[in-house]
C-alpha cells in the first residue's frame, strides 16, 4: 500500500515537472487594466468583441504569450497596486491615470525600451509629453476625455436667456433661472468633493489665466488669478446659484440632477450623453466652452490616463519581456481594436491612426477632437500631484465653510513648495 | 491511567490549535506587520524603506486636522455607546414583558442590525436628500412642511444624522444582548420583591440592573471596539467631507492610506487606535472584574 502511495507521488512529481516544461517557452504578462465603465470587463475578458474576449483574441494572434489580465474598479486600483509593490509583485503592465510616483521610485521602463516606433509615433505629441519626467516618457497615453458646460437648452429657452460664455453672463444667467424657477431649479452645478474637487479647481483657475503651475513649471498655487478663481466659485455657492453641498454631491450627483431637470448647468466630460441615455433621462441638452474671466482665455480641462510598464529584474529573458509588452500595445492600440474600445465607453482616442475611423463613424467626434487641441491637462508628471490635487480639495471645502480663500492656498502652496 | 490524564492535559490545546493558527496568521501576524510598518518609511508607491522611528506619529499627530478627528471620533463613540445602551435597555424591558405579537416585535427590532451598514447608510442618504428625500415628501404630503427642508445644511447637522443612524443600527445587538440576560433568570427575584413591597422603580435598579450587569458589560465593550472601528456609515454618508470635518480615526486613517497615498501616518495611526482600544477594554474588564469579586 505504502509503495503504490509512494509510486503515485513520483507520478504527480513527473507529471507536474512536464506542466513546468511545457509552460517554460512562454511569457505570461500580468496585466490590469481600470473598469471604466460596465463593458470594460466584457471586452477584455468576457465576449465584448464580437463573441470573443481581448485576451482570448490576444493570445490566439500572439501564440508564445499569455496574458494574466485583471480588471480592477478605479476605487480598489491604488490599493491593489501598491499592494503588489510592496510584496514585490507588481504587475508587467498597468493602466491607471498617476505615474510619477512609481517612475521616481525607479519602478517603471522608459516606454522607448518596449514600444514599437510605428505606434510610438503615432500617439498625439502633446498627450505623450504629459508624461515625461527628466526627458524620459515613463507611459503612454491610454485615452482621454474632454469637459466641456453642458446646458439644458429648455430651462434656457423657456427663461429667455443666451448661454453664458463669460462669468459675469453666467452669474447673470444663474441669477435670472433662480428668480425664474424660485429656487425649484439649481443653476449652477458644483462639485467640490474628495470624489473630483480638483477637476473644479482646473474649471475656474485655467478660465482666470491661473493654474497649478506658474510657466517654468514650478507650483504657483496661491496665484492671484488662482485666489480669484476660488473666490468666484465659492461666491456662486455663497449666492445660491449652486446644488446645496457641494462638499458632498459628486459628479454624478450633478450629472444626474441634471438629467432630472434640476440642474440647468453642469460641466462634464464628453461621456455624458452616453451616461444620460444609458439612465433612461431624456434631457435637450447643448454644449459649450466653460465660461471664463473677462479678459482672461478660455481653458478646457483634459483627463488622460496611461500605460505603463514595471520592470522585472527576475525574467530570464527581459528582451523577450519587452517585445511581449510591445506585443501587447500593439494590438490594443490596432484600429480596429482601439476604436471599439474607446467608443465604448465614449472616449476620446490618444493615437491619430485611430481619429479617421472614429470621425467615419461618428461625425460628432470632431468637435471633440478639436478641442482636444486645445485642451490643457493635470500636472501629473510631478510628483508632488498627488498632495497637490487633496490639498486643493481641502482649501476648496474649507472655502465653502468660509475659510479665507489667500490664507488657506498660500498654506498650501508653503506646504507643497518646501 | 497515566496516560490518560497526559492525554486530558493536551487534548484542550489540540482542539484550540485551529483557532490559535487562524489567530495567528490572520491577526496576531498583521498586528505585527502594522506595528513594523508604522515605524518604517512608506513611499507613495508602497515600498517599504528604511526605520524612521516615530517619524510616521510625530506626522500623524502634528496634522492639523488630527484634533478635529480625535475629538470627532469621541463624540462619536461616546453618544452611539451611551444612547444605544440606553434606548437599547429600554426597547428589552419592552421586549422582555409579554404583550401580543412579542415574537414580531422581537424580529423587527432585529432588522437594522441585520441589514448590511452600507446599504443601511445609503438608504438613510436617500430618506434625508434634499432633492428627493423621502422625510420631506411624507412631511409635506402630511401637510406638516411647506417646503422643502435641508437636513444637511452644515456638518454639524450632517454629523449629527450620522450618530443617529449609528444608533439606530447599534440599538438591536445591545437589546439582544440585555434580553438574554434578562430571560435567564428567574421570575421568582421579581415575585420576591414584589412581596416586598418594591414599585418598579426599585425592582429595575435593585433587581434588574445588577443582575444584567455582565451582559451591558459585554455589549458595552463590545459596543466601543465596534463603533470605534465602524467606518461604513461615516464614508457612505460624508465621506468625512467637507474637509475632515466629520472624519472618525477610522474614516480619516483610511482616506489618509488609500487616498492621499500617506500610508506611513496611516499605519501609525491604526497603531495609536489600536493602543486607544486595548487600554479601553483593558481598563473596562479590570473594572467590572473588581466589582464581580466584591459581589
Amino acid at each position: 500500500m505504502r509503495k503504490l502511495a509512494a509510486l503515485f507521488l513520483a507520478f504527480l512529481l513527473t507529471v507536474s515537472c512536464i506542466g513546468f516544461a511545457v509552460a517554460e517557452g512562454d511569457i505570461t504578462l500580468d496585466v490590469i487594466i481600470c473598469q471604466y465603465g460596465n463593458n470594460t470587463n466584457n471586452w477584455f475578458t468576457g465576449t465584448g468583441m464580437n463573441g470573443k474576449s481581448f485576451v482570448e483574441l490576444f493570445e490566439e494572434a500572439n501564440p508564445g504569450i499569455k496574458l494574466n489580465l485583471e480588471v480592477v474598479s478605479w476605487n480598489d486600483v491604488y490599493t491593489v497596486v501598491s499592494t503588489r509593490i510592496s510584496n514585490n509583485n507588481a504587475p508587467d503592465i498597468l493602466n491607471i491615470d498617476t505615474f510619477a510616483d512609481y517612475a521616481t521610485e525607479g519602478l517603471l521602463m522608459p516606454v522607448k525600451d518596449y514600444c514599437p516606433e510605428e505606434l510610438y509615433n503615432d500617439f498625439f505629441p502633446s498627450f505623450i509629453e504629459q508624461s515625461v519626467i527628466d526627458g524620459t516618457v515613463w507611459a503612454v497615453p491610454d485615452l482621454a476625455s474632454a469637459r466641456a458646460m453642458y446646458y439644458n437648452a429648455d430651462i434656457f429657452k423657456e427663461v429667455g436667456i443666451e448661454v453664458p460664455t463669460t462669468w459675469a453672463e453666467l452669474e447673470d444667467a444663474c441669477q435670472a433661472i433662480l428668480d425664474f424657477y424660485d429656487g425649484a431649479v439649481y443653476p449652477w452645478g458644483l462639485d467640490m468633493t474628495t470624489d473630483e474637487g480638483q477637476a473644479a479647481f482646473s474649471y475656474y483657475v485655467w478660465n482666470n489665466n491661473g493654474g497649478f503651475v506658474d510657466a517654468e513649471g514650478n507650483w504657483a498655487l496661491n496665484s492671484p488669478a488662482n485666489v480669484e478663481a476660488v473666490k468666484f466659485a465659492v461666491g456662486l455657492y455663497e449666492k445660491g446659484y449652486t446644488n446645496p453641498s457641494p462638499a458632498t454631491q459628486t459628479r454624478y450627483d450633478l450629472q444626474d440632477m441634471f438629467g432630472a431637470g434640476k440642474l440647468a448647468m453642469v460641466i462634464a466630460p464628453n461621456q455624458l450623453p452616453t451616461y444620460l441615455t444609458e439612465k433612461g433621462y431624456t434631457v435637450n441638452l447643448g454644449t459649450a466652452a466653460l465660461p471664463h474671466n473677462e479678459g482672461a482665455a478660455s481653458g478646457a480641462t483634459g483627463v488622460m490616463d496611461r500605460v505603463m510598464a514595471f520592470k522585472d529584474g527576475s525574467y530570464p529573458d527581459q528582451a523577450a519581456r519587452n517585445a511581449a509588452i510591445g506585443k501587447f500595445l500593439e494590438f490594443f492600440y490596432k484600429p480596429e481594436n482601439y476604436t471599439g474600445w474607446v467608443s465604448m465607453e465614449g472616449f476620446l482616442p490618444a493615437v491619430s491612426s485611430a481619429v479617421s475611423f472614429l470621425v467615419e463613424a461618428d461625425p460628432s467626434f470632431e468637435a471633440w477632437l478639436s478641442v482636444l487641441d486645445s485642451c490643457q491637462f493635470y500636472p501629473t508628471a510631478k510628483a508632488e500631484w498627488i498632495d497637490v490635487k487633496q490639498g486643493v480639495i481641502e482649501v476648496e471645502q474649507n472655502a465653502l465653510l468660509g475659510g479665507d480663500v489667500q490664507a488657506l492656498l498660500d498654506e498650501l502652496q508653503a506646504k507643497i513648495a518646501k | 491511567m497515566n496516560s490518560i490524564l497526559i492525554r486530558h492535559k493536551w487534548e484542550p490545546y489540540l482542539w484550540l490549535l485551529p483557532s490559535i493558527l487562524l489567530m495567528t496568521i490572520f491577526v496576531i501576524f498583521p498586528i505585527g506587520i502594522v506595528f513594523k510598518l508604522s515605524f518604517s518609511e512608506i513611499s507613495k508607491a508602497g515600498i517599504v524603506g528604511a526605520f524612521t522611528g516615530l517619524e510616521n506619529f510625530r506626522l500623524a499627530i502634528t496634522d492639523k486636522v488630527f484634533g478635529t478627528v480625535m475629538l470627532n471620533t469621541l463624540y462619536w463613540v461616546a453618544s452611539v455607546v451611551i444612547l444605544s445602551t440606553l434606548l437599547g435597555f429600554i426597547v428589552a424591558m419592552a421586549l422582555n414583558s409579554s404583550f401580543h405579537g412579542r415574537k414580531i416585535a422581537r424580529s423587527i427590532v432585529v432588522f437594522p442590525w441585520a441589514t448590511s451598514l452600507v446599504i443601511q447608510a445609503s438608504i438613510w442618504n436617500y430618506i434625508i436628500n434634499f432633492e428627493y428625500g423621502n422625510l420631506n415628501n411624507i412631511l409635506m404630503n402630511l401637510g406638516i412642511l411647506k417646503d422643502a427642508v435641508n437636513w444637511r445644511a452644515s456638518y454639524q447637522i450632517e454629523f449629527l444624522w450620522e450618530c443617529g443612524v449609528g444608533i439606530f443600527v447599534t440599538i438591536p445587538f445591545v437589546s439582544f444582548c440585555v434580553l438574554a440576560g434578562l430571560q435567564s433568570f428567574d421570575d421568582a427575584y421579581y415575585e420576591a420583591a414584589t412581596v416586598d413591597g418594591a414599585g418598579f422603580w426599585n425592582k429595575l435598579t435593585k433587581v434588574t440592573l445588577p443582575l444584567v450587569r455582565p451582559s451591558l458589560t459585554v455589549s458595552t465593550v463590545l459596543n466601543i471596539i465596534y463603533v470605534f472601528n465602524s467606518f461604513p456609515i461615516i464614508y457612505t454618508i460624508t465621506k468625512g467631507a467637507p474637509a475632515n470635518k466629520t472624519d472618525t480615526m477610522v474614516t480619516y486613517l483610511y482616506m489618509l492610506a488609500f487616498y492621499d497615498q500617506r500610508k506611513g501616518p496611516a499605519t501609525a495611526l491604526s497603531v495609536i487606535g489600536f493602543v486607544i482600544l486595548c487600554i479601553v477594554a483593558g481598563a473596562y474588564m479590570v473594572i467590572s472584574m473588581r466589582k464581580d469579586e466584591t459581589l
